[in-house]
């Protein structure tokens, strides 16, 4: 099947003013032609199926926008080949938008000052969606989560969450292809979270619609994505799935334990009996980070055990945030 | 089927207009003072001047043109330059250009409610009262149906040229400047705030070759010419035509070699 968005080593490069400080330079900077290039996308390559969820993840300013501003149709990447549908987007945007949606988490589509039910109406005119199509829409809408109160308060008086909420359900009316999340639950709280991430992946199930979704919140990409994607200075570190993500880096697991005495002292010590693994100490937890591959967490816990009394202990998973974060601070090796 | 996109969007704006009930007592109120502050300038002007008639002109026909001149600016003014410069520097544009309509299109029909609630609000009232208070110096006659496609048109230049203004906003990232000098050069230009009959010879001559005169002096014309001349009346809508034209071709293609500049900031 082919891919509905193909991209092929595109980059993105914008000219940017070298500024000068102070007032002096301000008026200087007036008749500067002292330019720099910035890339902010460079050199990525990837493709997405339909129906698949993609995380798009990566660090605050590492093109993850731009990126999708290029899916989008809104820039034209300054060198490299993108097919969104088969289309060029920045080419046919008007036409090419009739088959996405967007969500930006900052900002509302929605008509501020009327009742969200007549901004689903004017989208409804707007993308020439059919009354059965419409109908279908909102029973399935009905079904997943409670609108009914919604739909007939002013926009401008919602909660963020339930404005959010609002904003996705307007994106996938129209019942695009694709629909381009950018960070849809910053801001909110664990509940709306949760809704808004069962939303999301009902709809993906029922309509079979492309998500991308960019965010920094791992929950996101642990209940939704299959397939993440990390860049990090319009650089590709990562195109896989999810679970191919734990052993990115050998495969780590967290022991944590307690023992009588004074915990950072003991920690140094044991950090000296284990000079490979990462050791830390908080209030109640001596945590080793230990990579399965040098040694198995049981042979460490039998060596822990032979000179100290260990009152408690616990085992974790390390996640998928630690990792992103191991990525995101070190790279790739 | 297709139409019905444009009506929702002016249908859409009535509503969103209909929800500031106070917004629109101002602006009534607004517009009533404004027509006092005239009234008593022109006063001053005449009275200084020693003359009945200036330029042609009686006190009433001045004063008559500029009421009805400033209803029709309430009407007209579209504040396309700060939406547009607003999005451009916030990056709300986005939204707008992921439309399935063009950019230009979709602000115009955005806006287009407001044309209905600000005639209601504003022109038709003050209409109203000049035909009462002068007792018929504005003719209801053909002029009216000519007043209404002159009208149409001096819309379209307008906003063509405030969506030209709104564009340089993408080079320049800042719009307070720009839009107050577009402004002035248009209110000035297009009869306006004075009428074109007050300009010297020459500035009078040039402001004809001009785009602004079509928006604000032809339609006035128009209007309170009671037994037009239909050869002056179709060379008025002719010009009004021909401007209509190039500034929609110049602001489309101007748009069009300026967005590729975009960068949309934030996010």
């Amino acid at each position: 099947m082919a891919p509905v968005i193909d991209i092929k080593n595109i980059t993105k490069e914008f000219k940017v003013l070298n500024r000068r400080e102070g007032l002096a330079g301000s008026i200087k900077d007036l008749f500067s032609r002292d330019y720099k290039i910035v890339k902010a996308v460079d050199n990525i390559t990837m493709s997405i199926g339909q129906g698949e969820i993609v995380g798009y993840l990566g660090p605050n300013g590492a093109g993850k926008s731009t990126t999708i501003k290029m899916m989008t149709g809104v820039l034209e990447p300054t060198s490299g080949e993108i097919l969104v549908n088969g289309k060029l987007p920045y080419r046919n945007r008007s036409k090419n938008a009739q088959n996405i949606g967007v969500v930006f988490g900052q900002r509302s589509q929605l008509w501020w000052a009327l009742p969200l039910v007549e901004s689903f109406k004017l989208l409804k005119d707007i993308y020439q969606i059919s009354d059965e199509q419409y109908d279908g829409m909102m029973k399935l809408y009905q079904s997943l989560v409670d609108i009914e109160p919604l739909l007939h308060k002013p926009v401008r008086q919602m909660s963020l969450g339930q404005r959010t909420l609002s904003d996705i359900l307007a994106a996938f009316l129209h019942d695009p292809k694709i629909v381009f999340l950018d960070e849809p639950t910053i801001g909110l709280d664990v509940s709306m979270k949760a809704k808004i991430r069962t939303l999301i992946h009902a709809l993906n199930k029922e309509k079979n619609t492309t998500v991308i979704l960019t965010t920094h919140d791992m929950g996101d990409v642990d209940a939704l994505c299959r397939r993440i994607v990390i860049i990090d200075k319009g650089r590709m570190l990562y195109d896989n799935d999810i679970s191919h993500l734990k052993g990115f880096f050998g495969s780590y697991r967290t022991l944590k334990i307690r023992v009588d005495g004074d915990l950072s002292k003991e920690s140094a010590v044991i950090a000296k009996e284990f000079p490979e693994f990462k050791v830390s100490a908080d209030d109640e937890w001596i945590s080793l980070l230990v990579d399965e591959e040098k040694s198995t967490i049981m042979d460490v816990f039998t060596g822990l055990q032979k000179k100290r009394r260990i009152s408690d202990m616990q085992l974790e998973e390390i996640s998928t945030e630690d990792v992103i974060r191991k990525i995101y601070e070190e790279g790739v090796k | 089927m297709k139409l019905k996109k444009y009506i929702s969007l002016t249908r859409a704006g009535i509503l969103e207009s209909l929800q500031f009930r106070l917004s629109m007592l101002v602006l009534c109120a607004g517009n009533l003072l404004y027509l006092i502050v005239i009234y008593f300038l022109w006063k001053a002007i005449y009275a200084s001047s020693g003359q009945d008639s200036v330029n042609g002109m009686t006190f009433h026909d001045t004063l008559i043109y500029l009421v009805l001149a400033t209803s029709l600016f309430n009407f007209m003014e579209m504040y396309t330059v700060w939406q547009m410069g607003r999005g451009i520097q916030s990056g709300s544009i986005v939204l707008e250009l992921l439309k399935p309509m063009q950019y230009k299109t979709y602000m115009f029909w955005s806006y287009s409610g407001n044309f209905v609630v600000n005639f209601f609000t504003t022109f038709l009232p003050t209409f109203i009262v000049v035909c009462i208070v002068t007792k018929g110096a504005v003719p209801l006659g053909m002029n009216l149906l000519y007043f209404v496609i002159a009208v149409v048109m001096a819309v379209i230049i307008n906003y063509n040229i405030d969506f030209f203004v709104g564009t340089i906003c993408m080079y320049t990232e800042s719009i307070w400047g720009i839009n107050i000098m577009k402004q002035v050069i248009v209110l000035l230009l297009s009869g306006a705030t004075i009428p074109i009959a007050f300009f010297p010879e020459t500035i009078r001559r040039i402001v004809y070759y001009l785009p602004f005169q079509s928006i604000y002096n032809a339609p006035l014309t128009i209007l309170l010419n009671g037994d037009p001349d239909i050869k002056d009346v179709a060379v008025t809508l002719g010009t009004q035509l021909i401007w209509v034209v190039v500034t929609m071709v110049i602001s489309k293609l101007f748009w069009k070699i300026s967005l590729p500049q975009i960068t949309v900031n934030g996010g």
